[in-house]
This record gives C-alpha cells, structure tokens and sequence, in this order.
C-alpha cells in the first residue's frame, strides 16, 4: 500500500496499521494453535473437540493476517520470492506461518461431524502427528512476532529481549481468551464429555470445566503481561539511548499516558482479573473482549513507537523543508 | 581486496547542498526522496566566537550491514568490495532494512506507482566507481570535503586520511562498522 508523503523521514512511520494488525493476529491465531495443540498432548485427542473451532479460526486469523503482510507491501507479488531464497527472521516467520495454518487446518479436518469425514478418518496418527507440528508452529509464530521487531537494530524501543517476552505472553492471554469464547460450541455435541486418561483432577472433561480452566490461566496471564509490561516500559525510561528514555516517557506521563495507564493497564489487564475472580457474565463476556483490545491497542502503540536514533542536525534539516507541498508535488512527479 | 570507503572532511564543508541536488539529479530521485542531506545544528557559540559544522550524510555502507540481513528477498545485497545495494526487481517492499537501518538510509517513494514500489538507496553510484570514476556526489563537491576511494590500498587518499587522522563514525556501538568517516569540523588531527 502506498503511504503519505512525509517530508520528515524522523517523523515517518514505515509500517502503520495493517503491520500492527497482523502482529497481533499472528500472536493470537499463532497462540491459539499452540494453547490448543497443548490441551490436545496433554489432555488426548479427545480434548480435540472441545477446541476444534478455536484451531480452525486461530487457523483464520492467521491467514486473515498474512493477507494484511502481503496488502501492506510495495509489490506483493514479489511476496513469492521469500519462499525462494533469504535467511531472514521475516522468511523464517513466512513459512512458520503457512505450516501453522496447513498443520491447523489438517488438524482440524479430523474434529468435524463424523457425516463429513472422509477416507483420511483412520488415519490418526496424521491427526497426532499434526497435533504436534501445529503446537510447534504455533509456539514459533506467536514468538517470532516480537523476535521480529525486537531484531531491528535502529529502533531504540523496539530494540530490547524485553519485547519478544511481552509479545508472547500477550498472545498466550489472547490466544487463552479466544479458546474460552470458542470452546466446545461446534463440532461437539451439548453434553460431550471427555474421558481423560491423563489427568489427576477429573475423571471427565467437558467443555464448561475448559472453560473455568481458562479463565483461571488467563487471570495469571493478565498479572504477568502486567508485570512484563510495566518491566519493559519502565526499563525503556530508566535507559541511556534518549529515543527509548523519550517514547516511554509518551507512554507513561505524555500523550499516550492515559492510552498506556487506562487503556491497556487498567481497563485491558486489571479489570479482566477482576471480572475472572467474580466470574459470571463478567468473565464470559467483559474480560474476553478487554483482553483482545488490550492485545490490539498494545500492538499499534508499539508499532508506532518506532523513531530511531537520531543523528546530530537531522530534525533541524527534515524540519525545515517544505511542508503542506504534497498536493503540488503529486502533481510534479512526472516523469518519474 | 578492494573495500570502497567514504571520508567526510567536515572541516570543508559548507553545506551547501550541491552534494545532495547532483546525487539527485544523476539517479533520477523522486522528489520525496534524498539519498545524501546535509545537516547540521545551525551556528553554535557566542559571538564572535561561532561555528557551524555541517554533517553530509549517506549510506554508511556497513561492514555488518543490518539491511541486507534482514532482507527475505536477498533484494539488499552487499558486494565483495563493500558496495550495499538494492536489486530493485526482487524488492517486494516490505520496509524492513528501512527499519533496520539506524541512519535512515533507505527510503520508499509515495511517488512510485500503486504496487510498484521499491526500497531505494545509495549505491556509491556503482556503475560510474567500476569504469574508473568517482561518485557524482564526490566529483561534484567543489570544496573537496568528500573522498572516496579503496581503503584497502594504501596509497589511497581515504587510506591516509582514516589511519592518519583522527575520525569519527555514526553509530559504531551498534556494531553496524560504518564505512563512511568524518574529519570532526575542529579538530581531527592525530596527537
């Protein structure tokens, strides 16, 4: 996609709101196939049904996502070339990205009515074995989304181990929310019950005691990307590089304060532990939806926190060219 | 082993911009585009002891270049003698060695055509170095401030100037090893 004319290369965003949108639709369909694939190894198969929907639109934002990577570049059909050559993160990403989504999808294949199945439905150790492979990919995405940005060398907020960490638990909180919200709604009848062979706990499973498990793991999750994040942020505006000391002080006093404080800590962290603890409607309903905002909003106010380190004169030089010119100099851009 | 390396005397420099219009003029730069800007902080001091240093800036041309690590189209190459360059037809324009780049020395147009966009930076103008001749915005700088030249020859210019003085590098602690050194306005002579 094309961007605005910006005379001020200090000022310029380079990635803007489709790039924000696919880091967290990767995390939370990266997470969702991991949190899934996990309850799966652990729980048996069977557990399968009860998160079948989840993997399936985990599946979804991926690919939702990965159309968002491609629509943001200059020339997308280059796009094919990263399968070909490069050792880039971003290749590595690409192609953890189509496994995850093939692996999910095969996966599952083997949870729909048995009406629908078709020859492959003995096949099961295709089923494990994509279970597995899912579980890994999806682990891979989720965390390479922060690797990603944290690579960049230039970018002094974005430049820290402290970031990949954040990130990650962010999409195991997203990704713990979208299981709860979707588990055990389709393909599995009402009163499916799974016997566990595994677990010490319960002799049987259903999707309502997933769901409580849920919430329970996402009420850690929250207090930790809490902690994670106050870490980072408050580590950013302790640094010596004046970049990363002047976007935390944006986030934690200047214009993005109440965005930072309101927004993603109080509204996105804080009251979803609190409406888990009360359970109720609270928990089914308010916790899930502040949860994914909050995992949204986190990747934009990143995503735009991207200034580099600035060379001595620079934004003297960018700010005195012309400005309010655009018009005029869309219009000049022949013959080029 | 040739290793192409730039010298920036700031001591001659006078800003006075013709660096950055050649450069633009010989690569035919969209105007939102700007491969070497000169900058500066304006005159420091109080008078009558002032000064103004000016800073031209380009691409460093790294020995650990970040851009072309990042690139998952190998689009960002770097050749055997130093030279970073962007093989226009294999860039998809993801802007990651944009971003990677700590002295914003690449840049997309919002000129170029929906879909046709390309990363674009300097290439010590490439073409022109390997008949013999010098960068356009080094035969063009009139007061000499920049010298451009085979650091791995001895007898060069840009040899003697960077183990005879002091000079100075953007950015080394990131480990990026800039090849672009600047004699500092007052001072760079060795003690």
């Amino acid at each position: 996609m094309s961007h605005k004319m910006d005379s001020n290369k200090l000022e310029k965003h380079y990635w803007i709101w489709p790039i924000a949108i696919y880091l967290f639709l990767g995390g939370l369909g990266g997470g969702t196939l991991f949190v899934a694939g996990m309850f799966d190894i652990l729980y048996g198969p069977e557990a399968g049904y009860i998160t079948a929907l989840a993997v399936l639109a985990g599946v979804a934002c991926l690919g939702f996502g990965s159309f968002l990577l491609v629509f943001e570049l200059g020339q997308p059909l280059v796009f094919l070339r990263v399968f070909l050559s490069g050792t880039a993160i971003l290749k590595y990403g690409a192609c953890l990205l189509i496994l995850a989504m093939g692996f999910g999808f095969v996966n599952f294949l083997y949870y729909l009515p048995a009406e629908w199945q078709l020859f492959y439905y003995s096949w099961t150790w295709i089923r494990d074995l994509c279970c597995w492979l899912m579980a890994i990919c999806g682990l891979g995405v989720m965390v390479y989304t922060g690797v990603f940005l944290a690579s960049m060398k230039a970018k002094a907020f974005w430049n820290t181990p402290a970031l990949p960490v954040l990130f990650t638990v962010s999409a195991l909180s997203t990704a713990t929310v979208l299981l709860a919200i979707l588990a055990g709604v389709w393909p599995m009848p009402a009163d499916f019950t799974v016997q566990l062979a595994g677990a010490a706990h319960a002799a049987e499973f259903d999707a309502h005691k997933l769901v409580e498990e849920l919430h329970f793991i996402d009420s850690i999750l929250v207090i930790a990307e809490v902690i994670v994040l106050l870490v980072y942020v408050l580590m950013m505006r302790a640094a010596g590089n004046i970049t990363a000391r002047t976007i935390a002080i944006k986030w934690l006093q200047g214009a993005w304060a109440p965005l930072f404080w309101g927004g993603m800590i109080c509204l996105g962290l804080v009251i979803p532990f609190f409406c888990y603890r009360l359970g109720g409607a609270g928990a089914e309903f308010i916790a899930p939806v502040l949860v994914l905002a909050a995992g949204l909003l986190l990747r934009f106010m990143v995503v735009f926190s991207d200034q580099r380190h600035e060379i001595a004169g620079e934004r003297r030089f960018y700010n005195r060219l012309p400005k309010g010119d655009e018009a005029f100099l869309h219009e000049w851009k022949a013959p080029y | 082993m040739t290793r192409y390396a730039m010298v920036m005397d700031q001591r001659r420099c006078i800003g006075c911009q013709s660096c950055t219009v050649a450069c633009r003029t010989w690569n035919e730069l969209p105007l939102d585009i700007l491969y070497n800007p000169v900058v500066g902080e304006g005159v420091v001091g109080e008078f009558p002891h002032v000064h103004q240093t000016f800073t031209p800036l380009i691409c460093m041309h790294c020995d650990n270049p970040p851009c072309t690590i990042c690139c998952p189209c190998k689009a960002s190459q770097q050749d055997e003698d130093g030279i970073v360059w962007v093989e226009s037809e294999k860039c998809m324009a993801c802007k990651a060695c944009v971003n990677s780049c700590p002295y914003g020395a690449r840049d997309v147009s919002a000129l170029d055509a929906p879909l046709h966009s390309y990363v674009r930076k300097c290439n010590f103008c490439k073409d022109r170095v390997r008949e013999g001749e010098l960068p356009y915005c080094v035969a063009t700088c009139h007061q000499k401030a920049r010298i451009f030249g085979d650091l791995d020859d001895p007898n060069s210019d840009v040899s003697k100037l960077v183990n005879g003085l002091n000079t100075n590098r953007i950015f080394p602690e990131l480990g990026t090893d800039p090849q672009v050194y600047y004699i500092p306005d007052l001072g760079g002579v060795k003690l």
